[in-house]
């Protein structure tokens, strides 16, 4: 039961584009925030059948932000955006694997 | 300080330092650091104290007393001590600034991957165990298309009223319940489609005046969709039980039910196999019915604790009828003890991982300044 799951301890703004989660195994992530908005899977940006991805990432502005981050249940999180889009919901796995700090990156 | 006394030759923290030796088996700490020692009092010889736990439900309640009692009557110079046990119960998530379910502590999914295992009959009677220990419960039926509670709980005339758009649970036994039997008429059909299944159970997490609860338990409908989603999504859950019966038809879907609480985080309590044998009124042989050791097979395979077995039992059927649940309408049995032990198990287990640590959870929301 008491098996230790990935789960966010802390997110952080970390100016204007930029959002900082750490996470209870220590690690420290880093993330572009539009990077985070191209990589939704929800049904309207990935096809759930074929995961093909329907959104176009030119369609998404190049200042998009949250203006709104909120727990889903206790394994994920959900966004609200700027340009309107608000059904992702990003487990903590697939946030984790998003991670661009650099020691994520050069794995 | 608050517990010097002057007057006498008994010092508190000659008290306490015995009281060090009193461990709580399920939180591993002894009972002063814990902090569950309260309010003592040295008048002459007689040492009065309250023992704080954290449940009511605490399944060593009596043995930790009488081990706090003794050790202090071998303290030289006491000659009465009165322990009063009392309860505080933790949450195992913040409740502050939680929107939905703001006033309860603990939230429990009772779950089980198919239907007809008894789910409804075990979450019923768990709640009812739950009150006996002196536990404020809730009890949400979110089987919407096929709400039970109702008829068992024998409040089938009962309607609730609503104050200020919210709805007042129907209160039985100091159990407080919400059902949608509650809210159609008696024997129609609910025909919806899952959208309105979620707007349902939406209201009934957020609509109800629940008041403080130390547990609110759902029973579950059967299946891995909407309703299910909707509630590990929506409800702060801090735990979760799987109810089976010992066959592997129904430790299929058990494991299914059992794994989509795990995606979706959420610790599981353990499991209860119900069902799991039928004693013969007669000659007490034992019948596995539905064959034997199910629960604990798939416990062990999944990692989970079980958390006990309920015997198949005419006389639950009858009682669950006649809407008067065994737990209450016939404590002395075999079978109220076995929920009475699952529910002080339950009740353990949501200690420690209030306490814990490891699985405690702390909601997210943030806004992002521009």
């Amino acid at each position: 039961m008491a098996v230790m799951s990935l789960s966010p301890l802390e997110l952080k703004q970390l100016g204007p584009q930029h959002l900082g989660i750490i996470w209870n195994d220590g690690h420290n992530s880093l993330f572009n925030v539009r990077n985070l908005r191209l990589k939704c899977r929800c049904a309207n940006c990935v096809d759930e059948w074929t995961r093909e991805k329907l959104l176009d990432d030119n369609s998404v502005p190049l200042d998009v932000k949250p203006r709104k981050i909120e727990s889903v249940g206790r394994y994920a999180i959900k966004v609200e955006w700027s340009d309107g889009h608000d059904a992702g919901i990003y487990t903590f796995e697939h946030l984790r694997a998003q991670c661009e700090c650099p020691l994520c990156k050069s794995r | 300080m608050f517990f010097k006394s002057k007057s006498s030759a008994l010092s508190a923290e000659a008290v306490l330092q015995k009281l060090k030796s009193v461990q709580d088996p399920d939180l591993n700490r002894d009972i002063v650091s814990l902090g569950f020692v309260k309010n003592l009092k040295i008048e002459g010889a007689k040492v009065c104290f309250q023992v704080e736990l954290t449940t009511p439900a605490c399944p060593v309640k009596d043995q930790l007393k009488q081990q706090c009692e003794e050790v202090v009557m071998s303290l030289e110079g006491v000659s009465k001590v009165e322990v009063e046990m009392t309860a505080n119960v933790r949450g195992t998530a913040p409740q502050s600034n939680r929107i939905v379910l703001p006033t309860v502590k603990n939230v429990i999914a009772v779950a089980s991957g198919k239907g007809g295992v008894g789910k409804s009959t075990v979450t019923i009677n768990l709640s009812m165990a739950l009150a006996a220990e002196g536990a404020r419960v809730g009890l949400l039926d979110a089987d919407i298309y096929g709400p039970s509670i109702p008829l068992m709980m024998g409040t089938t005339k009962e309607k609730p009223e609503s104050r200020e758009k919210r709805v007042i649970p129907i209160e039985r036994d100091g159990v407080k319940m919400m059902s949608m039997g509650y809210l159609i008429p008696e024997g129609e059909p609910v025909v919806w489609r899952g959208p309105m299944v979620h707007g349902a159970l939406t209201q009934f997490l957020s609509q109800v005046e629940w008041g403080e609860l130390d547990y609110l338990l759902i029973d579950m409908p059967p299946g891995t969709g909407d309703a299910q989603l909707t509630i590990s999504q929506s409800a702060p859950l801090a735990g979760a039980i799987i109810v089976t019966t010992p066959q592997e038809v129904s430790l299929i879907d058990a494991r299914k039910g059992l794994k989509m609480f795990q995606n979706v985080k959420v610790p599981i309590l353990g499991v209860v196999e119900n069902m799991s044998g039928f004693v013969c009124g007669h000659c007490h042989e034992v019948t596995h019915v539905f064959r034997k050791g199910g629960g604990e097979k798939m416990a062990a395979e999944m990692g989970v604790a079980v958390l006990g077995s309920i015997p198949l039992d005419p006389q639950i059927a009858e009682t669950s009828d006649l809407g008067t649940p065994i737990v209450v309408s016939h404590p002395n049995t075999q079978v109220a003890q076995s929920y009475r032990s699952i529910a002080r198990e339950i009740a353990a287990k949501l200690s420690v991982l209030s306490l814990g640590g490891v699985s405690s959870f702390k909601p997210i929301e943030m806004e992002w300044q521009s």
